[in-house]
């Protein structure tokens, strides 16, 4: 009985903390959501902030600039990491610190600087296109991403699934691909909200290397305009969030309801 | 034993120069290639370069002028400003998120969960511009919260309040700080076993006995590596401080910004580079702790 008395007070005080913590989170979005619907005063409220949104020249163009972008980053990042994460558990023991101190880096070495970098250092070809954004958003988002993995796959017996699964004749490619990524999904699937949320709000890169993306973009259009500017805001905010929301909550059913019943 | 096998390896390689590059390459797996030279092209070489320039005047000639310049003001006073900002937000930041982490695995459930993951991802990153205009909104002189808070008897405003203010953009930045936090710590405090807990209640511990053995020191190197993330996150930020500043906070960031926009005098060409070597090496001070502490950990984990 005293079990479950701890347990049911534990949770209430848990809850409490995340309520009071979900208030904070929500007031300013609450708050700037009634701003961004006034018009003219404080008491009328309408779209017409919203409506101005989308008759901004550009809003279309660099909304797909930054899906682009977006799309290419989080190809590459997967690409690039969770084959590289896996060798590293399977066989790689031993180069996991120097891949985790090198991956790393990108977080600490700050984007103001690599861009700064990458203004003189990047080859030219690259240059020239929007595109080199999605390298640049690979790199800044692998400390997480490689964390997300790394996470993932530590404590989980990878060798015997291999081992298994190669003996029972699977290519490399299969093991990867229904072995190694549904073991660890929901990893994989963080790693890629990582990036994807990444890529869609960046804004340094974009700006220093001069290129127009949707939020440098939203930058320049709020210079007019405060209520449109924040009606711009909170829209990008919430489709972002309701875009990864959905991405959370239908992509990664099939593999939590096992958890559900633990 | 196998430390000093590792040693005598990169010994050997470090000791003749020739084909050393070659021997360098020779020794990264295979596998391991993509990742490496994905991460030379991107992120190496032209963190290479700004090394390199900061150091080059106008003529290419090598020089220190840029460095000595970051010890004087107005770049002095940014670095100071950039530095206690970093600490400050990362410390409101982790304590906050350390506690939500926790609450958020008691109060388990797969959804909130799913939810906090969600949200903490987007918060984390689109931060930036969106949240900056967002609050300038809601805390704004006109705004709903400003005038919620007057309702209920607290006039921000006629204390002095102001976004613009280091107070201000310490509360802003710590709407993408704590995300970070939780996104970076909760797979810790997941990792923590309920096994560990029953199996230590069994031996005759008490909560706190299992929290002081168990659970700290298994939470204590991740928290502190979170700590110096959301240290170099906050001390690097850009957009969020450049939407919130109207020029009255100088940040690095926001020089370096706007020396590469342009706004320079003939004889500072170069001074960018040499305030983002600055950034580099203050980050990289921050790192070698956490580098420690991974060390111990894996020793730990062995």
């Amino acid at each position: 009985m005293k079990k479950i008395s701890n347990y049911v007070s534990k949770n209430i005080l848990s809850t409490t903390i995340l309520l009071v913590a979900a208030f904070f989170l929500f007031l300013p979005l609450i708050g700037a959501t009634e701003f961004s619907l006034r018009d003219g005063g404080p008491d009328r409220h309408s779209f017409r902030s919203y409506k101005w949104i989308f008759e901004q020249s550009g809003f279309k163009e660099n909304l797909g600039v930054t899906f682009k972008v977006t799309a290419l980053a989080v190809v590459l990042n997967l690409l690039i990491m969770v084959p590289t994460v896996t060798w590293l558990h399977i066989s790689g023991q031993k180069y996991r610190r120097l891949v985790e101190v090198v991956t790393i880096l990108p977080l600490i070495i700050p984007v103001v600087a690599l861009a700064t970098g990458a203004q003189t250092a990047l080859p030219s070809f690259l240059h020239n296109t929007v595109l080199e954004l999605s390298f640049m958003y690979v790199v800044i988002a692998m400390p997480y991403s490689y964390r997300a993995l790394d996470i993932g796959m530590s404590g989980k017996p990878l060798n015997t699934y291999v081992a298994a699964a190669r003996n029972l004749g699977a290519s490399w490619l299969k093991v990867l691909l229904t072995v190694i990524t549904p073991c660890i999904w929901p990893s994989v699937l963080a790693a890629l909200f990582l990036t994807v949320a990444l890529s869609l709000g960046e804004f340094t890169l974009a700006q220093l290397l001069h290129w127009s993306t949707f939020p440098t973009w939203v930058s320049n259009v709020s210079q007019e305009n405060i209520l449109g500017a924040t009606a711009l805001s909170v829209g990008s905010l919430f489709s972002a969030w309701l875009l990864l929301f959905g991405f959370t909550f239908f992509g990664s059913n099939k593999t939590d309801s096992s958890k559900d019943k633990e | 034993m196998r430390n000093t096998a590792e040693s005598t390896v990169v010994v050997k390689g470090a000791s003749s120069s020739r084909g050393a590059l070659h021997r360098l390459i020779k020794q990264i797996p295979l596998p391991l290639l993509p990742l490496f030279i994905f991460l030379t092209i991107f992120f190496f070489w032209p963190i290479g370069a700004v090394a390199l320039k900061a150091f080059k005047d106008n003529d290419g000639a090598y020089t220190f002028t840029n460095i000595q310049l970051l010890f004087q003001d107005p770049y002095r006073l940014a670095f100071k400003n950039s530095i206690s900002l970093g600490f400050i937000s990362a410390l409101v930041g982790s304590i906050i998120g350390l506690i939500l982490a926790i609450a958020i695995e008691k109060r388990g459930g797969i959804r909130l969960k799913k939810f906090v993951a969600s949200i903490s991802g987007v918060l984390a990153n689109t931060g930036g511009v969106p949240l900056a205009f967002m609050f300038l909104a809601a805390f704004g002189p006109e705004g709903l919260v400003t005038n919620f808070l007057k309702a209920i008897g607290i006039d921000l405003y006629e204390w002095g309040f102001t976004l613009f203010s280091f107070t201000g953009l310490v509360i802003v930045y710590s709407y993408f700080q704590i995300p970070i936090m939780i996104i970076v710590f909760s797979p810790a405090v997941s990792s923590l076993r309920r096994e560990w807990q029953e199996s230590a209640e069994n031996l005759g511990a008490s909560r706190f006995a299992y929290w002081l053995r168990v659970g700290i020191p298994i939470l204590l190197p991740s928290f502190l590596a979170s700590f110096l993330l959301l240290f170099a996150s906050a001390f690097s930020a850009f957009a969020t401080a450049r939407a919130m500043t109207v020029g009255n906070i100088a940040l690095v960031p926001l020089v370096i910004g706007s020396l590469l926009d342009g706004n320079v005098t003939l004889n500072q060409a170069n001074l960018g580079y040499a305030l983002a070597l600055g950034m580099i090496v203050i980050s990289i001070l921050a790192m070698v702790p956490y580098l420690y502490i991974q060390s111990r950990t894996s020793k730990w984990q062995k």
